[in-house]
């Protein structure tokens, strides 16, 4: 079973070096300004220009678009099918296929929502494939995400290759008592709760354990916590954050402005 | 009880623990049942099994969670869908709370109350992000709405609704099973979890 342990790319690119928190208010700053739908896809494909040139500059962009291929490659098939055949808003016919017509709006509607997609995604990566999971709660933790919450997200990460070789075993295990997993509809219902159940079951009973564990270290202890690893941090890049959340704010509002009035 | 005091009392060290093992669950257990091929995911059971035993807000941390995670470690794309997952959690939780948990039977009705409410959230992302559709298998029920005049919004409502009703009714039978056979030693840590098992 192939389970995904992080989208971390490690390497020693500027990207690699950029605190993470100015590398998370890119993303979502990019991702709100694309989504504004200032000037159709023109938001999107200055955005997505924009980032893919930063991801060239640190020697990603290659895989940077090869994973938005998987990730894309198919819903965008999809849309331009379903979008381009069956758009209720398809007008302007472009191409008679027998009982099918293909509509310009539809096609047009679709290329957006990739154009979208492909650029969002082009901004997540950025931040993803540069930035070690534990940087990343260690830098919100800085600003003030409270440790329990950052605990939240940090040990799911540390559980999941532990957890997800017990999946292994348990599949196994039933499989050798003669757990049928082919066979008739029924057959596969039935055998659900005998999967699922052992699984959760022995994932909840280390929690108590774990929690005592958490408790004897001093987890709720009020006082302030020290950090094993310095995270570097420049006036410039504090600067940088400001003026990407001031902008996508401002454009933001312009995008909803002109919403409603030009109508679209 | 003030807020404060009720949100301190719902995540105790042990409910965070129960979290974080949830999360991995939600992200585990979908490959663990795709060998039996049914049209289910169950990738929101420890969102909901949080739910019953901790409360709705819990629940829909869990949820949101699991899906920031997942756009982590896997697919950015699930992030989009974190408040989807967000809306499973507190309206399993308070399905639960309000006594909608006690019974196989009430479970069935959790199930259908739970895909209704993250239609909601789901079908707006569905249609202004993704152009309603997902390049799964149930983008044929969207084309076909669509070949039959349905404008996209409603098209969008009735897959929603059809991918998710088995999911969400299994996923709450289970949940609601798990809780059961769960030792009472366990359950009485979690003061919530009363609401489910008498």
């Amino acid at each position: 079973m192939y389970i995904p342990h992080s989208l971390y790319q490690p390497g020693d690119s500027w990207l690699h070096h950029l605190h993470p928190l100015t590398k998370l208010v890119f993303s979502l700053a990019a991702i709100v300004i694309i989504f504004s739908g200032l000037g159709g896809w023109l938001s999107a494909i200055i955005v997505g220009l924009l980032t893919m040139l930063l991801l060239w500059l640190a020697g990603l962009a290659g895989q940077v678009v090869r994973s938005i291929f998987q990730l894309l490659a198919l819903l965008t098939v999809v849309l331009f099918l379903v979008h381009g055949l069956f758009n209720p808003n398809n007008q302007t016919i472009l191409l008679e296929l027998g009982p099918f017509a293909i509509g310009k709006e539809g096609l047009v509607f679709a290329s957006t929502i990739v154009l979208r997609l492909a650029a969002s995604l082009a901004a997540s990566l950025l931040l993803v494939f540069t930035t070690h999971p534990a940087q990343l709660v260690q830098a919100l933790t800085e600003v003030g995400l409270p440790h329990r919450l950052a605990y939240l997200l940090g040990s799911p990460l540390l559980l999941l290759p532990q957890i997800a070789g017990r999946v292994q075993i348990i599949q196994a295990a039933q499989q050798a008592r003669g757990l049928e997993t082919q066979g008739k509809l029924l057959q596969r219902v039935r055998a659900l709760f005998p999967l699922v159940a052992p699984l959760v079951f022995s994932s909840l009973v280390d929690v108590e354990e774990r929690s005592l564990a958490l408790e004897v270290r001093g987890f709720s202890a009020p006082n302030p916590k020290t950090s094993l690893n310095e995270l570097v941090d420049t006036p410039t890049q504090r600067i940088a954050r400001w003026a990407m959340m001031l902008l996508a704010g401002l454009l933001l509002a312009v995008g909803i402005w002109w919403r409603a009035y030009s109508g679209y | 009880m003030s807020l404060k005091e009720q949100l301190r009392k719902d995540f105790s060290t042990i409910t965070l623990v129960l979290m974080a093992v949830a999360i991995v669950l939600n992200i585990v257990l979908g490959q663990l049942v795709s060998l039996l091929k049914l049209p289910i995911f169950l990738d929101s059971i420890g969102t909901v099994l949080v739910a019953l035993l901790a409360g709705p807000w819990a629940g829909g941390l869990t949820g949101l969670l699991t899906n920031l995670i997942w756009g982590l470690i896997s697919d950015p794309v699930a992030a989009a869908f974190a408040p989807v997952a967000m809306v499973i959690g507190i309206v399993a939780g308070l399905c639960a709370k309000y006594g909608l948990f006690k019974k196989w039977w009430q479970a069935i009705i959790s199930g259908v109350i739970i895909t209704l409410a993250l239609s909601i959230i789901a079908i707006p992302i569905r249609v202004y992000m993704f152009g309603g559709l997902t390049g799964s298998g149930a983008d044929f029920i969207t084309a076909y709405l669509l070949a039959t005049g349905k404008d996209l919004f409603s098209a969008v409502f009735i897959t929603v609704i059809t991918d998710n009703l088995i999911d969400k009714i299994v996923t709450a039978l289970l949940a609601w099973a798990i809780v059961k056979g769960l030792p009472k030693r366990f359950t009485s840590r979690f003061p919530r979890a009363s609401a489910v098992i008498d």
